[in-house]
Order: structure tokens, then sequence, then C-alpha cells
């Protein structure tokens, strides 16, 4: 077991987490409640990373930030290095890992009736008040599954982790680029522990959301009687 | 001073001209088809829909809530507007005190809240969910949190006159999703509740029979247009238009033409829809409204007609009574009442449907076929002009 590199792998992903929540928030409660005609092309755009080869994230985020680019020749003189840094790493693990966040918190706030918004305007909550006390409340199961999702995710990214990380030991190897190394290097003991070790944290994780998501829809199913 | 004062007009999203007012301890009905805009004169009093176009104004004893010339506009949270949903709304992840407690304004304790909700009989059922409570259960839980919402302080006690809140209650169809027998009860406790607050309550529903029943005045509304407003009795009986006629459900319906007669009297000319040659006359007051040879519908109000057989019929009928003589087509037996369709001789191609007794139709031993005679006091005929604003 490469201890260093399930250490990397669960701090990208408690880091992508904690980064991605309220973005993955905030982008969701606003695409469940706009009726804003560029809705769609926001959704394309948040889905797109489901669809991409992870190579093609990869190849351009190393063109962005690269050193060859304007952008990451002037962060370098900011002394900010994004390519093979763990920082790089959890940046690019952010924008893949939208679609997997925004998708079940937006399901879970679309749910929720707007009748009970209006409702809580008319008793005198204001919009802030009606999000804290009565959206977010239903919501989070939507919440929940949107970690666990992301957790899982992050867990198992290969592609991009390999071409934006370049695979460092203790910065940016992760227990599935490890895996890889094993494999390669025939050391198929290990490989097996760690193959093992992500089925079991994805199993886990997808329990939850399922778990999750029928807490949310016996909750809705409340909502409507 | 404490009433509700509406008037609001916008051409779109939909076309909307309402007027109407509700006093302090009135409840008024706002009463239409599903789609007539009763639901959206109800949010825009809450606040929650306004018209991008809108022009008038929304006042609640004094203070508007919306005046377009004034440039005022309130948000809902400003309003004191104690609205219970269609389908209630109460807040699922909450118990029915959470629920109450959360629409609550300072003046209120938790034991204010409790001491309300075992007013509604919810003593023992405070702490339950929205999902834990019957239909009953959950409007009274609604009814409770539009309450507070209206109540500044925490005072229904029982001292025999009913205080003055300055709020309104909006009840958006309120009965429409419990059974019958709690129906029955839910009318009870709204009529007690009026005992106690003295606040203008406004009604949706399309349900003319509780309109009837619970209002003390009622506003048609079509395509979301205020048609009349009065005492439900009043505009059962006269209906301002035929729209109105239709709306409320009013059975024998006609088309004719009124014509002026020796004074005070002018004739109904009852006539075909095909061809106006044929038709007969009917005796009715003239109450120098309507212009002599003016196209009219008009309404026979089916109680102030006499049923006599055909024989029976003395040879002269009372000064300004109309006798005809019709067939009885069908006869529907409703338990006591039967639904009687006839065809009057003079005019075949029309048909009167009058509720009879079974014990009348029994002394009159008529059967479906058989031929009786009507007898039509002035009164009972009710002529409204074609088209009227």
């Amino acid at each position: 077991m490469d201890w260093s590199a399930l250490h990397v792998s669960l701090t990208l992903a408690a880091l992508t987490t904690l980064a991605l929540l309220p973005v993955g928030l905030a982008l969701a409660r606003w695409l469940a409640v706009t009726a804003w005609a560029g809705r769609p092309v926001v959704e394309a755009l948040l889905l797109l990373p489901l669809l991409l080869p992870p190579t093609v994230i990869g190849f351009y985020f190393l063109v962005a930030f690269g050193q060859g680019s304007a952008l990451g020749a002037w962060l370098a003189t900011s002394g900010i290095r994004l390519v093979f840094t763990l920082e790089g790493l959890l940046l690019v693990s952010v924008l893949v890992n939208l679609p997997f966040m925004v998708q079940p918190i937006q399901r879970a706030f679309a749910a929720v009736p707007h009748s009970l918004r209006e409702a809580a305007w008319v008793s005198g909550l204001s919009t802030w008040q009606t999000f804290w006390r009565i959206e977010l409340p239903l919501a989070w199961p939507g919440l929940l599954a949107g970690m666990a999702l992301t957790v899982a995710h992050t867990l198992g990214e290969f592609g991009v982790v390999l071409m934006v990380g370049g695979n460092i030991e203790g910065e940016t190897r992760t227990l599935s680029v490890s895996l890889y190394d094993k494999v390669q290097g025939m050391d198929l003991q290990s490989a097996h522990v760690m193959a093992l070790a992500l089925v079991g944290v994805s199993l886990l994780a997808l329990t939850l959301v399922l778990a999750f998501d029928r807490v949310g829809q016996r909750g809705r199913a409340l909502q409507e009687r | 001073m404490q009433g509700l004062q509406v008037q609001l007009r916008s051409a779109s999203p939909i076309r909307l001209e309402a007027e109407f007012d509700c006093g302090a301890g009135e409840l008024v009905a706002l009463v239409g088809p599903s789609g007539s805009g009763k639901t959206s004169m109800l949010r825009a009093i809450a606040g929650l829909w306004t018209p991008a176009d809108v022009q008038g104004h929304i006042r609640v004893g004094g203070p508007a809530w919306l005046d377009t010339a004034a440039g005022v506009q309130l948000t809902p949270q400003q309003r004191r507007a104690g609205l219970v949903f269609q389908h209630y709304a109460l807040f699922p992840h909450m118990t029915a005190q959470a629920n109450v407690a959360l629409a609550a304004g300072p003046g209120w304790t938790v034991a204010d809240v409790q001491a309300l909700l075992a007013r509604l009989g919810l003593a023992t059922l405070s702490q339950r969910r929205p999902s834990q409570l019957s239909g009953g259960q959950q409007q009274r839980v609604a009814l409770a949190r539009a309450l507070v919402r209206v109540m500044p302080k925490p005072t229904v006690d029982d001292t025999p006159t009913p205080q003055a809140l300055p709020g309104v209650l909006l009840l958006d169809e309120p009965f429409s999703a419990v059974d019958a027998p709690t129906r029955q009860t839910l009318y009870r406790e709204l009529a007690a509740l009026r005992q106690k607050v003295s606040v203008p309550m406004l009604l949706v529903t399309h349900d003319l029979g509780e309109a009837r029943r619970l209002a003390d005045r009622v506003v048609i509304v079509d395509a979301g247009q205020t048609l009349q407003t009065g005492e439900p009795a009043r505009v059962f009986a006269s209906p301002r238009n035929a729209r109105v006629a239709e709306l409320v459900g009013i059975q024998n319906h006609f088309e004719g033409r009124f014509f002026k007669d020796h004074a005070g009297w002018g004739r109904l000319r009852w006539t075909d829809a095909a061809s106006s040659d044929t038709g007969l006359d009917l005796a009715v007051f003239d109450k120098n409204k309507i212009d002599d040879g003016t196209p009219v519908t008009w309404v026979l109000n089916g109680e102030q007609v006499d049923v006599m057989a055909d024989g029976e019929a003395p040879s002269l009928a009372p000064l300004g009574h109309t006798r005809l003589r019709c067939q009885l087509l069908e006869v529907l037996s409703l338990g006591e009442i039967s639904l009687c369709t006839l065809r009057p001789e003079a005019l075949p191609s029309q048909t009167i449907t009058l509720n009879l007794t079974s014990r009348l139709l029994q002394r009159l031993q008529v059967v479906s076929g058989g031929w009786v005679q009507l007898q039509i006091a002035p009164e009972a005929l009710h002529i409204m002009p074609v088209r009227t604003k």
C-alpha cells in the first residue's frame, strides 16, 4: 500500500469537496430557480467535463498555465506554479467535479415547491432567511449526495491527475496513479490492495448517494401531498 | 376604515380588471371558474404577483400596500397578509408549532403559539410534522400560521367583541383538498373564528354552494374581471348580465326581446334563436331600465312558478301572471326532489327545467309525456340586457 499516495488522494478529495461546496451550492440554487434563457448553455458547460476525455481538459490546462503561456509566466513571477503541483491539481479537480456537485444539489432545490418559498415570504421571512430556514434544510440530502459523489470521483480521477499533476510522489501522485505505476512495475500484490481500497470507497460513496436520494424523495413526496 | 380596498387594472400577462372591497370582519368570496384570475387577485393582494403594467391600489385600513399613482409597492414581507394556500404549503421539515411560530411576530411567545394551536384543536398535535397530520389538521395549522401573521399580539380571547386587526386573511380554495365531513367541520370553525377576529377575509372558491354558505358577499370573477358584487342571494337571484347568470349556474336562461306595454308593464317576447317569428309573450314589470324592442337575455326563477294539472287550472290567471301549457318531457327523480324538463306548447324548441317535489308530481298525477299548466308570476322573470359592461 502506497500510504503517501492515499494521503494525497484523501487530501485532494477533501480540499476539492470543501472548495466546490460553496461554488456548487450557489450555482445549483441559481440554476434551480432562474428563468433566464441562457440557462441551458450554463448547464451544458457544467456537464461538459462528463463527456470530454480527461486528457483534453489536462491538455488545455497545461496550455493555459504552463511556462510557455503568458498566464503561466505571469503567475510564475508572483511565485505561483500550477503545473505539477497540488494547487494546480486542486484547481482542475474543482473544474471536472462541477457536474458531480451541482447536479444533485440543483435537483434538490428544484424539488422544493415554489409555494413553500412564497409561504415563507408572506410569513415575513426575507429571501435569505427563506434560504437558510426552508430551502437548505429541505435540500440537504442533495448536498450530501453531491459531496459524496465529488469525493468518490476525485479519488477515482486518473487522466487529468496524470497530465496536470505529473506523478510526483507525496505531492501529486494519487492512489489511482500509484496503482497504474504498480501494475507497470508488475507489483500486482500492491495493485490489488489499492484497487480494492478504491472499489470500497466508491461503493460506500454511491451507497450514501442513493440513501440520501431516497431521503430526498420521501421529503418531496411529503410536500406534494 | 380597517377594510380592504382593491382596484387593479393590467393588460398583460393576463387581463385584469378588479374592483372590490371587504370590510373588517366581513367574509367576501371571489367566485369564478378555474383560470378566471381569482387566485391571481389573491396573490396580488399578498404581494406575490405584481404585473409590470399594473395600475391601481390595494389598501388595508388606511395605508396602501400598493399604490401605482404614489409609487408605493410593499414586499410580501411588509404586508400583513395571512395566506392559506390551496395545498397549505406547510414547511414539511418543521413541526406544526414551528410552522406557526415562524410567522409569528416578536410579541408572540412559544406559549402563545401553543395556546392558539389549542384553540384550533391542535393541542396534542403541535409537535407533529405536516406528514403526520390529516388534511383537516394540516388546514388548521395553515390557518393558524395565517392568523398569527395578521395578529401583532396574541390576544384571541373570549371577549364578546371581536378585535380589529391590521391585516387581511386570504383563503385560496382552502376546503378543496379535504373530504366532505371534514369540510363541514372546517366551515363551522371558520364561522366561529369570525366571532373572534375582525379582519377582512377573502375566500377564493369555484364552489358556488360554499360561497353562498360562507360569504357575506360574493364577487363574481371571469376572465380577469370582477363582474358583479353583492350578497349571495341577490347575485344569484338577479345576475347583472348573461355571463354572470351562466357563471352562477342558473337554469332556465333564455333569449328574447323586451317591449313596453301599458303603464308599468312590459311584454317579454320569448323567441326562438332560429326564427324570431315564432315566440310567446310573458307579462313582466317595466322598470324603465330597458328600451322598447331591446334584445335581452332572461332568467326564469323556478321557485316562483306554480305548476297545476292540465284540467285543474282556473280559466283566468291572476292579473299579470302568464299561463303556459307545457308537456312534461322527462322526470329525473332525485329522492325528495325531481328534476323535470318541460316543453312549452307554443314554443316547442325551448325547454324549461324545474325542481319539483315528488309529492307535487304525485298529486298532479302526471308522468312523462303528460301535460301541465305553468303559472308564471312577473317576479319570476329577471331580464338583463344582452351585453353590459
